[in-house]
């Protein structure tokens, strides 16, 4: 029971640990100062509301019940389109971009002399290998990896609370102003984090857990670091842990970004292969497709992101628009499938849901913001469609090969 | 334990791949170090995208510059000036 509880948050928070979303904090707390708190908290409320509307017991028990409400709203081919495009260009960039940055950070925290593309390769060839490796494992090593990251940031957050008088105070001291762009990039803080291992209930904890862990370190943040320098930094975390510890704070950090990268990776992969297993129509990774997935999927996905990597797209300022377009394309699979699950709701029912309703028009909202805020739009509208375009003739293509096969009757 | 063979030595080539670029002259970090500050050297930071965000260390003073762009910021330097571009 215990150890089924720290997996499904461990899965959960996987992207919550990672870099990106201690960028995406740090730079929200820079432009909002305290608001940023009550502000998260309203989102990690919301997707604890919209968690619990997509696992509603009133909805049809399925296999696979995501899969399930979005295919009966769009249909087979456009449900499995979305799903692709919202889990694979997320698995490929998100990794990536994290490889990169862990690389830098292993490079300059840690061994000055060691290549930082050597490190970032090396550590995509060993989760690639954790990945070949049964599940149970694959699960012990996530809890290892998010607790490390959680346990890191705590450790900083606690000390930078403990060290300093009128935390508080200081915090309140800082400019505070509401951002609706700073404040829909927040949204992409919880990307993941009530999905987690079919087996096991997904989480409404982590968006708690996570509202709670992040509450104080953009707090200590703000009582450190100003709000200016915050908010331009790209790397927000180091600078505030080099604040608050000093050279053993940017240590910590430095292991609480390769863990944290770690923990994206392999929550991503994880969420990705049983996406595909769904797809392939199979619920089992000992199926003989589960197998194939399983010993194919990993090597192809780090030989992408490898390429990726060395044909220089790190270097390219491409990359986060491609990224932040990636995490657009979860948001919208998410609030299509809050969407389908108010619909289903209403049908089993008879009444609408308020509350998820509302949380799909917000999030729907956030969606809109992240795009017409964004410098580069018309890239990312460019990126967004052609990764529709591109899962969607895979699906075509998958469901004409196997139009036989009909996994939902 | 082909997978992971393979695996391995795509990453050990992928690793060094660094290691291939052309022959350029180099400055040591002393010798830049005893120049800093001087008139007659610039350094320009040609690193973008992630390399230039997720690093900590940027040389103070260092004028940022896209590599791929060097047609147009080339004219804004004198030929006698040295110039130090670094990119890691």
């Amino acid at each position: 029971m215990k150890h089924s509880f720290f997996l499904s948050l461990a899965l959960g928070a996987g992207w919550l640990l990672s870099p990106e979303s201690l960028v995406i904090a740090g730079n929200g707390a820079g432009r909002m100062g305290w608001l940023t708190i009550p502000l998260l908290a309203s989102i990690a409320l919301l997707y604890t509301v919209c968690a619990k509307l997509i696992n509603s017991p009133q909805l049809p028990d399925q296999v696979d019940k995501k899969h399930f409400m979005l295919q009966s709203m769009t249909g087979i081919i456009p449900a499995t389109s979305l799903r692709i495009a919202a889990v694979i260009p997320l698995v490929i960039l998100g990794a990536t971009a994290l490889l990169v940055t862990s690389g830098y950070t292993f490079n300059e925290v840690f061994l000055y002399w060691f290549p930082n593309f050597g490190f970032s390769f090396l550590l995509l060839a060993l989760l690639t290998i954790l990945q070949l490796f049964p599940e149970k494992y694959i699960f012990k090593a996530q809890i290892c990896f998010v607790s490390l990251a959680a346990g890191g940031l705590l450790i900083l957050a606690l000390y930078g609370i403990t060290t300093t008088e009128l935390v508080v105070t200081q915090v309140f001291k800082q400019p505070s102003s509401f951002s609706s762009s700073a404040f829909a990039s927040m949204f992409l803080l919880f990307a993941w984090s009530t999905f987690s291992s079919e087996k096991q209930q997904p989480s409404v904890l982590v968006p708690v857990a996570g509202l709670i862990l992040f509450s104080c370190w953009i707090l200590v943040s703000l009582s450190y670091v100003d709000a200016e320098r915050l908010a331009s930094s790209t790397i927000p975390y180091m600078t505030a842990a080099r604040r608050i510890m000093g050279e053993p704070g940017r240590q910590i950090m430095g292991i609480i970004v390769i863990s944290g990268t770690c923990a994206a990776i392999t929550g991503l992969l994880l969420v990705c292969r049983r996406m595909l297993w769904s797809v392939a129509g199979t619920t089992s990774h000992d199926s003989s497709s589960g197998k194939a997935l399983r010993w194919f999927f990993p090597p192809l996905i780090a030989i992408i992101t490898g390429s990726l990597m060395a044909t220089g797209l790190a270097g390219d300022e491409q990359l986060e628009v491609l990224l932040r377009g990636a995490l657009i394309l979860w948001l919208i699979y998410y609030d299509l499938l809050c969407l389908a699950a108010v619909l289903q709701t209403q049908k089993a029912t008879q009444t609408i849901p308020i509350a998820g309703a509302t949380c799909t028009v917000i999030l729907l909202a956030a969606v809109f913001i992240l795009i017409s805020s964004n410098t580069h739009r018309m890239e990312m509208l460019r990126f967004l469609l052609s990764m529709f375009a591109i899962s969607g003739l895979l699906s075509t293509i998958w469901f004409f090969i196997n139009k036989d096969r009909n996994q939902y009757p | 334990m082909k997978n992971m063979l393979f695996l391995l030595s795509f990453t050990l080539i992928m690793a060094f791949q660094p290691a291939f670029a052309a022959n350029v002259p180099l400055m040591s970090k002393e010798e830049l170090k005893n120049q800093l500050n001087t008139v007659t050297v610039t350094i320009l930071d040609v690193r973008s995208g992630r390399d230039w965000s997720s690093s900590e260390f940027k040389i103070q003073g260092a004028i940022r510059a896209v590599a791929s762009q060097i047609g147009e910021w080339s004219k804004n330097y004198k030929k006698d000036q040295t110039l130090v571009l670094y990119c890691a």
